[in-house]
């Protein structure tokens, strides 16, 4: 045990000790929330280019109303009150006639222009808006432009037009506006937690609000930190172990000490690494939304199992990782071999979101029992706000347990055959008659 | 009391037995040679020893223990191949081995070894700074940095230059003198004949020769003449009683059949040139390795 330790302080040093750890410890969740750091950034960046829109309007129904209303807009909404500042596009409306003859020769016209970039878009109203019937080209409204599916016109648009709608529809029922005040306020269903009891005090505790946050950022939040905690102990082994073998470090440290201590040293050094990294980051997210008031959100009582799985889950793909890079002889049969590896902890990053949708689904409970993913997908299952039964965690983790004995037993096995071989290439039927035979 | 006792152990790989029911035992406070061509099984031999590979079948004890499993403290190694972790300082490094090893007084020991092998200024220098024969001597001294008892060196002077085997040779002397027992394999027979107590010449996985120098050459009797002749080695042929010659320029040996008569010989040379040496003595174990493995015999 002495001698793992030895080499796992050496592990833990050389790879601590860098200006690559510092800034790979910075860098990585800039990259890992990457998207929603640039979604926060850019939300406010706003394309402020005129938008020229033209109408074909079968109904004949819109033209005063929309004309109207996109004057009151471009007065009103595009400009910051206090500053003055732009802050939106001003629109520009212009109406054709239906070219009834050739309706799709006008289309046609129109979208060229659109490509041209003389306009950004052009809407046809259908004849049956107001009363639709079966025709769903009559009754509809469609909207034409290069990038249809995410363009805030569009939206602003189908809000003004079903407005417009609504009042005519009201009118012809000949009801004045007050007798409808209230006909479309719509009362949103507020998504609480349950009501509990406190332990302290006894007393019952309102349910708290249940918001996106706690739904989906923090159960990603902990699945993602595990994998980089992978990422940055684990997955290094394989080359790590290959280049040792490949610069013959491997023979001389066998000298001293046992293949299974080598490779066992190797992995709990990793361990340590990750577990620095780990804690740093969770100690600052503790304190940063602690500052923000945001303490509530933090599932305190997941960390435990954050660390237990995440110690398991680096043994059990570092032996793995190790026993790879010990098969291999060069660079090229570690790139061969590294994607391969990564596949169970690349899986569950895949199938987050269904998981955190249905926790309880037999697909979420199947898949999180399965050892290879217990890590990660019952760690997700246990941040969401549902209640998970008692058993699952504890079968999960006995499990993962059984698994890693094995896997660091098959995985010694091939790293003490493996590290000083040359010139085999590591293939699947090598690798298991390895651990069979070893 | 020997160290080390092999008692007929083979080592096969995919049907190629690279170790043939080898016996050995290497006395204690002995320097033992292990010579043979490549490809012989010294190798494969020493892992053995080290534990690194496992016999398929025979048994070997160390330190008059049956080994399994475990490594030994105080043992050694410095294995053919070698390698060291480029991005470490030197202190740190020797620190290193030292811990893995249980070392004593470390620092004591760094010092000490750092400066006998001429490394005290790299202290502090990171491993990937220094030259092949620097990096060579690191690696000796991470091989002895916690005084073994037993030191197992595989070919420890190839790619040395001539000062820095005679450092090197001398730190093993040094060793032994203090009691250790040392092993090293060679291809360097000159190094062999200066420093082994005992050699074990190895061939085709097989054990060929054990012993002392001296019983060794005793197997060959005195059947070699080195000679300088003045027109060298052209003089000597067609010469009853002479059945091979090996011409190193300046010198000749010739290996005479078994009842040859090196005056007739003599004679029959100072005929045909100039003789500045002549002397009949036992094969050198250079020659003697020659006759096992040249190609000739292997045929």
């Amino acid at each position: 045990m002495r001698k793992i330790f030895v080499l796992a302080k050496r592990e833990y040093n050389s790879a601590v000790r860098t200006k690559g750890f510092i800034i790979g410890l910075l860098l990585a969740p800039v990259f890992m929330g990457g998207s929603f750091i640039a979604f926060a950034l850019m939300k406010d960046k706003v394309d402020l280019s005129d938008k020229h829109i033209t109408v074909i309007d079968h109904s004949g129904l819109m033209k005063e109303y929309l004309t109207q209303a996109v004057e009151d807009r471009d007065k009103n909404e595009i400009y910051n009150k206090e500053t003055g500042e732009q802050i939106k596009p001003a629109y520009y409306l212009e109406f054709v006639n239906p070219d009834t003859a050739d309706i799709f020769q006008q289309k046609l016209n129109l979208s060229d222009k659109v490509r041209s970039k003389k306009m950004h878009a052009f809407i046809e109203i259908g004849p049956d808006i107001l009363h639709p019937g079966d025709d769903p080209v009559k009754s509809g409204i469609r909207y034409y432009s290069e990038n249809s599916a995410l363009d805030a016109v569009r939206d602003w648009f189908a809000g003004s037009i079903n407005n417009k709608i609504r009042q005519l529809r009201i009118k012809e029922l000949n009801l004045s506006d007050k007798s409808v005040e209230g006909l479309f306020n719509w009362i949103n269903l507020e998504g609480l937690g349950l009501i509990s009891v406190d332990k302290k005090t006894g007393a019952v505790k309102d349910a708290r609000q249940i918001g996106v946050a706690e739904t989906i950022i923090v159960p990603y939040i902990m699945v993602i930190l595990m994998f980089m905690m992978l990422m940055m102990g684990a997955i290094p082994l394989l080359t790590a172990v290959m280049e040792e073998k490949m610069n013959r470090i491997a023979e001389v440290l066998l000298g001293s000490v046992t293949p299974f201590e080598f490779m066992m040293g190797k992995i709990i050094g990793s361990i340590a690494v990750s577990l620095t990294a780990a804690a740093v980051y969770i100690i600052g997210a503790v304190v940063t939304v602690g500052q923000l008031g945001l303490s509530g959100m933090v599932p305190f009582h997941i960390i435990p199992w954050f660390f237990v799985f995440l110690i398991l889950n680096i043994i059990m793909v570092g032996s793995g990782m190790a026993a790879l890079g010990s098969a291999c002889n060069d660079n090229k049969d570690a790139q061969a071999l590294q994607f391969p590896a990564m596949i169970p902890i690349i899986i569950p990053l895949f199938i987050m979101m269904p998981i955190i949708q249905e926790p309880l689904s037999h697909f979420s409970t199947t898949l999180s029992l399965l050892p290879p993913f217990t890590p990660m997908l019952m760690l997700l299952r246990m941040s969401t706000p549902v209640s998970i039964p008692v058993w699952q965690p504890i079968a999960g983790l006995i499990g993962v347990i059984l698994f890693t004995l094995f896997s660091v037993w098959a995985g010694g096995r091939i790293f003490r055959t493996c590290i000083l071989m040359q010139g085999q290439k590591p293939k699947l039927g090598n690798l298991v008659r390895y651990v069979l035979k070893g | 009391m020997n160290i080390i006792e092999l008692q007929g152990i083979t080592k096969r790989f995919d049907g190629l037995t690279a170790v043939d029911n080898l016996s050995l035992n290497v006395p204690e406070k002995s320097v033992y040679g292990f010579i043979g061509p490549n490809g012989s099984g010294k190798t494969t031999t020493i892992r053995m020893i080290m534990n690194i590979l496992y016999p398929d079948s025979g048994k070997l004890y160390l330190f008059g223990r049956e080994h399994t499993g475990a490594r030994v403290d105080n043992v050694g190694y410095l294995p053919e191949e070698r390698g060291l972790y480029k991005k470490m300082k030197v202190n740190e490094l020797l620190r290193f081995h030292g811990e893995l090893k249980n070392g004593k007084n470390l620092n004591n020991e760094i010092s000490y070894w750092l400066k006998k092998l001429d490394l005290a200024e790299y202290a502090n220098k990171k491993v990937e700074t220094l030259s092949k024969g620097m990096s060579q001597k690191l690696q000796f001294i991470v091989t002895i940095i916690d005084r073994p008892a037993l030191i197992i060196l595989d070919e420890p002077f190839s790619g040395l230059d001539p000062v820095n085997a005679e450092i090197l040779r001398s730190a093993i002397l040094e060793f032994q003198q203090n009691g250790a027992t040392i092993i090293f394999s060679t291809h360097d027979m000159n190094m062999a004949e200066k420093m082994c107590d005992y050699i074990l010449m190895i061939y085709k996985g097989r054990k060929v020769l054990d012993g002392t120098l001296l019983s060794i050459q005793d197997n060959y009797g005195t059947d070699t003449i080195r000679i300088h002749a003045e027109k060298g080695s052209s003089v000597m042929e067609n010469i009853r009683g002479i059945e091979k010659i090996n011409d190193f320029g300046q010198m000749q040996e010739i290996r005479i059949s078994k009842n040859a008569d090196t005056q007739e010989i003599l004679s029959e040379i100072m005929k045909r040139t100039r003789i500045y040496r002549f002397e009949v003595t036992k094969p050198s174990l250079n020659d003697i390795f020659i006759r096992i493995a040249s190609p000739e015999k292997t045929e």
